[in-house]
């Protein structure tokens, strides 16, 4: 059995890119970021805060998100929501997802074990 | 009052740019102000959720780099390769000519030829030095401002020898004999024209040597390129060649450092003529060139025969 850190490691690597990917999903339904966090969280995409902050307001740089200030409630919140830009990126990034699902399948029913 | 939260939020904004820091420092407010909601929620007392929020978010200065997207490296994947090749050579080959030029200049223009080491060494230092800082801030700005070197992509063309040939390639064995040649070349030089004042000529070697144990340190050296040249037809070390090596060395150094600990090495018209190496200076001088040979020897030996060892 490999250790823990090398586990780690891998499991990290293979998650990176699937967290933008929740994020493009889930803010269909606009978001401020702790409630995403709980969000993502709640569906088995557990990211850290210092990771998703940043995250969130590098895809609204890049055109991928769009953002809104409510100021209705106790404390000011900007609230993000998946943009046009955003959902056709996502759109090839769920296709990607897919591919590498259906390869990872037809390779491991090819192969003798 | 300030509230750990205002410092944290200090801290980060300090290294973020100014044009927005006023919105993410509301967002990022409000942000732990909803985490440290969710922990008091689950019953913690306010200032340990505020404590435990703060210390889950982590080093201040690092997430304002990922805010920023900023690198937190002196110098990158991109660059480090080229950076360590140019640093090697550089450092390798400029240092050395400079201290040589200086040490040379000193030599002949002062009577001092302690002096003129010590000012050859010191000068190299800081030559090399200067290099290592000046590269390294160079390819630590490229780095910041995300330069494309445009270099040459890597190809199969620039594969270095194969290992069994690069012990000793060609100019690798031509170096070593312009070495000793200069070596033997000094022996003569110094008896003649080492000036040590007006008009005034004085070995630094006891002439009596060249009537005993000089003209064997030149037979070994002679040797030595003999060596050279049968190492470069082998190819590689072999463990034959080590031993020859081994013996030629000992040649060396034993009757020098013998010679060098007897006293009887330097002219003592020579060291009488100078002052600093009357008081004291000479010891200091038979020290230093004791240790030099003695690692050298023993580098040269230690190196040989790694590279016998590693050979196929």
């Amino acid at each position: 059995m490999v250790s823990d850190d090398v586990l780690r490691t891998h499991l990290q690597e293979l998650r990176r890119g699937t967290v933008v990917v929740a994020s493009l999903v889930a803010l269909r339904r606009p978001d401020y970021g702790y409630a995403l966090l709980q969000r993502l969280t709640g569906h088995g995409f557990p990211v850290d805060a210092n990771t998703l902050y940043p995250l969130l307001r590098r895809l609204e740089e890049q055109g991928l998100l769009t953002s809104e200030w409510n100021t209705e409630e106790s404390r000011p919140r900007k609230f993000y929501r998946t943009s046009d830009t955003g959902e056709q990126v996502l759109s090839r990034l769920l296709d990607d997802l897919t591919a590498v699902r259906t390869s990872l399948t037809a390779l491991i029913e090819g192969a003798p074990r | 009052m300030t509230t750990l939260t205002d410092r944290y939020l200090a801290a980060t904004l300090r290294s973020v740019p100014a044009g927005r820091r006023e919105e993410i420092a509301t967002e990022l407010r409000a942000s732990i102000a909803d985490m440290i909601d969710g922990r008091t929620a689950d019953g913690l007392d306010a200032s340990a959720a505020e404590r435990e929020v703060l210390n889950e978010l982590g080093d201040p200065a690092q997430l304002a780099a990922s805010y920023a997207d900023r690198r937190l490296q002196l110098i990158g994947p991109a660059y480090y390769l080229v950076w360590q090749r140019l640093l090697i050579v550089l450092v390798s080959i400029i240092p050395a000519i400079v201290g040589l030029v200086v040490g040379v200049v000193q030599a002949t223009t002062t009577d001092n030829a302690g002096g003129a080491i010590g000012a050859g060494i010191s000068t190299a230092f800081n030559v090399a030095v200067q290099i290592a800082f000046w590269v390294t801030a160079v390819f630590a700005v490229l780095e910041r401002l995300g330069t494309s070197l445009n270099l040459p992509r890597w190809s199969v063309d620039q594969l270095p020898e194969s290992p069994a040939e690069r012990d000793t390639t060609l100019v690798n064995v031509c170096a070593s004999i312009v070495m000793l040649v200069l070596l033997i070349a000094v022996l003569p030089w110094q008896h003649f024209q080492t000036v040590v004042g007006d008009d005034v000529r004085l070995p630094i070697i006891d002439p009596a040597l060249w009537r005993s144990w000089l003209p064997v340190l030149i037979a070994v050296l002679l040797a030595t390129i003999g060596l050279e040249i049968a190492k470069y037809r082998a190819g590689r070390w072999t463990w034959r060649l080590v031993a020859v090596n081994l013996v030629l060395n000992l040649a060396f150094a034993v009757p020098m450092i013998w010679l060098l600990l007897t006293d009887r090495l330097f002219n003592p018209d020579f060291v009488a003529h100078f002052a600093w190496l009357r008081d004291g200076g000479v010891d200091t001088l038979t020290a230093v060139s004791a240790l030099a040979i003695t690692t050298t020897t023993i580098w040269d030996v230690l190196d040989s025969a790694r590279k016998a060892h590693r050979a196929p």
